[in-house]
């Protein structure tokens, strides 16, 4: 068993007291106010839905497109389940914005130097053995934090001790499995969720299709153009020497 | 005595010019000093947008011209598009140009735009795209490099580099074959993470081929148009039957592009959505229009490739419309399934015209004074040889 970490959302028992969302302000120093969606200084919020309140924040992917796309590897999967952003690396392509099937890492627009910000799952509170902020602040267990496997098993506890719960666990295997999971006593698809595109597959196998494809192009399309180039010579150099043989004979 | 009729200094294309680079210089004022708010509509939703799509997407797709020429002569012995090559190879130096300086606005950190070089991240595709890129304007630079040196006045150090450069030309041209072949097919690669953020009648597992097999005749394009516009504005001459037989050979990519893509959107599910009720149905049509439909059509009459004119704006239809799907892929596509709403801010224009405009400055400057393409020979003007007499009488 791996010692991953991962936040379990439990979206029956959230009252919406938004009490994640203005710790998590607090915790990185942002204006603490509500907003009703993510931003550069809301990481996590909680989103009304009818009469149910849906906690938003990064996914955690097992296998993130973000750090995926992410061409100087500033994004990366921490071995601790947090996908974190190492901001010195990070040069504004913003390929991480477009590649996130959640539209979660946001971009600081109003910066002459801007940086991406993203909810980390307080990585640093974690090495330092604490819980994210959001979690520690929720009074119901709404949101709970623990070891990856346990939480899985806990989801599954509360689905099947209340048949009031859909039977389902989302990002269990949505984009190929999240380090935050959502369950629900209403349809998901109901809540805004977004149906993941590519099944229980991670989005990065798309680009990696393409780009294992990349060494046998090189070395089979190199050695064709070579092969062309040198029947290009070869025919250049028989010209030549017929030319020659032309000139012999006529000379003689 | 003034029958000097020197041609005036203003002229409407120098204005123009200076008009392009002034309100440049201003966005560019707005963009680093101000911000992006201020020079840009981009937002979360859109964060790519102009800078990207047409300055990234296009500029690399229109510059293919040279690494296909270089490939058709060097390679595969093509020697009747030689005098093709120079002005091919000049096309594709500059238009990579736009691409890197256009990077230094389009990242939010441009200083550190050397980062690809020592932070790896073989997963990413924007990764391959940039080391490719930054290979391939160095190939680039290598390959155009002798068209400047032969014209430095010392022998012995131009006849050094001349010498070695003719050794390590063939690895340059196959370097830059296989590197151009790479990126341009990469950077439609960019959008396959994005399943699901792409309007589907734009999504493909095959974007990489597309934008491949777009490119080419796009480069193409754009080589015939800058060829036109050389010869009937600079002094320079070039046979136009070249040209002619090179639409033939663009027209057969186009339809081999326009063939894939129909297989593709019947393959990929994208054919349900050529008919949907939604705008995006209308661009997708433009753009097959510019791109396929009216140039191969325009293309299979003799009387149209065989007419300089006739053969520019069938060009500029192809060039239009492979701007269209580049757009299309990376704004439309976006745009239809965020929501975003982007058009983008006038400095996004002023700045991305002015590094074109650059680009056309220097490409007219060195075909006036490198040997790009062949001068013609002027008959010497009267008011000249009047000049010269009343100055010696």
């Amino acid at each position: 068993m791996s010692n991953k970490k991962a936040i379990l959302v439990d979206i029956k028992r959230c009252i919406g007291c938004q009490a994640c969302e203005q710790n998590c302000q607090q915790v990185h120093g942002f204006p603490v106010e509500h907003q009703p969606h993510l931003s550069e200084t809301a990481l996590t919020f909680v989103d009304q839905k009818g009469e149910k309140f849906v906690r938003r924040m990064c996914l955690h992917c097992e296998e993130p497109a973000c750090a995926s796309a992410c061409l100087v590897g500033a994004l990366k999967k921490s071995a601790l389940g947090p996908v974190t952003y190492d901001s010195k690396k990070c040069m504004g392509c913003r390929y991480c914005m477009i590649a996130c099937p959640q539209g979660v890492p946001k971009y600081q627009w109003s910066k002459l130097a801007p940086l991406v910000k993203k909810c980390d799952m307080c990585y640093d509170r974690q090495v330092a053995g604490g819980k994210p902020a959001c979690v520690e602040a929720c009074p119901v267990e709404a949101s709970v934090f623990g070891d990856r496997d346990a939480l899985l098993k806990e989801a599954w506890d509360r689905i099947r001790a209340d048949s009031t719960y859909v039977p389902r666990i989302y990002g269990s295997e949505e984009f190929g499995g999240t380090s935050v999971f959502y369950v629900s006593d209403v349809a998901f698809e109901d809540l805004g969720f977004v149906k993941p595109v590519n099944g229980s597959q991670p989005l990065p196998t798309l680009s990696a299709a393409a780009l294992g494809e990349t060494p046998t192009v090189v070395v089979v399309g190199g050695s064709m153009l070579a092969a062309l180039y040198w029947i290009t010579q070869r025919k250049r150099e028989v010209a030549v020497a017929e030319l020659h043989e032309l000139d012999k004979k006529e000379r003689s | 005595m003034t029958t000097e009729t020197k041609p005036s200094v203003i002229t409407f294309w120098r204005v123009l010019t200076a008009a392009i680079f002034a309100l440049g210089a201003y966005a560019a004022y707005l963009r680093f000093l101000r911000g992006w708010q201020a020079s840009t509509n981009l937002s979360d939703l859109q964060p790519w947008g102009l800078w990207v799509g047409f300055g990234t997407l296009c500029g690399v797709g229109l510059s293919a011209g040279g690494f296909a020429i270089a490939g058709a002569v060097y390679l595969l012995g093509m020697e009747r598009y030689r005098p093709l090559l120079r002005p091919a190879i000049l096309l594709s130096f500059l238009g990579y140009s736009t691409v890197c300086s256009g990077m230094l606005y389009e990242l939010g950190l441009p200083w550190r735009i050397w980062h690809p070089m020592i932070y790896w991240n073989g997963h990413s595709v924007l990764f391959d795209v940039s080391l490719c890129v930054m290979c391939y304007t160095t190939v680039l630079l290598m390959e155009f490099a002798p068209y400047a040196i032969e014209k430095i006045p010392y022998v012995r150090l131009r006849e050094t580099f001349l010498h070695w450069h003719h050794k390590v030309l063939i690895a340059l041209v196959l370097a830059g074959v296989l590197l151009s072949s790479m990126h341009q097919s990469f950077l439609g690669g960019l959008f396959l993470i994005a399943k699901g953020k792409v309007y589907p009648v734009w999504y493909s597992p095959y974007l990489t081929t597309l934008f491949y097999l777009s490119a080419i005749p796009a480069g193409i394009a754009m080589l015939t148009i800058v060829l036109y516009l050389c010869v009937r504005s600079l002094n320079v001459k070039l046979e136009f039957s070249l040209l002619e037989e090179m639409s033939r050979v663009m027209g057969m990519l186009l339809g081999v592009y326009g063939i894939f893509r129909g297989l593709d959107l019947v393959k990929g599910g994208g054919i349900h959505y050529i008919f949907a009720r939604r705008v995006e149905t209308l661009y997708f049509w433009l753009e097959i229009a510019l791109l396929v439909i009216i140039p191969l059509f325009l293309l299979s009459q003799s009387r149209i490739r065989n007419n300089p004119q006739a053969l520019y704006w069938t060009c500029a239809v192809v060039v239009m419309g492979f701007m269209a799907n580049r757009l299309n892929v990376s704004i439309t596509a976006i745009d239809a399934m965020t929501g975003a709403h982007y058009v983008p801010k006038w400095p996004e224009f002023a700045l991305t015209i002015a590094v074109l405009a650059a680009a056309g400055v220097v490409f007219r400057l060195a075909v006036i004074y490198l040997d790009i393409l062949p001068k013609k020979e002027l008959p010497p003007k009267p008011t000249t040889w009047v000049h010269v007499n009343t100055a010696e009488a």
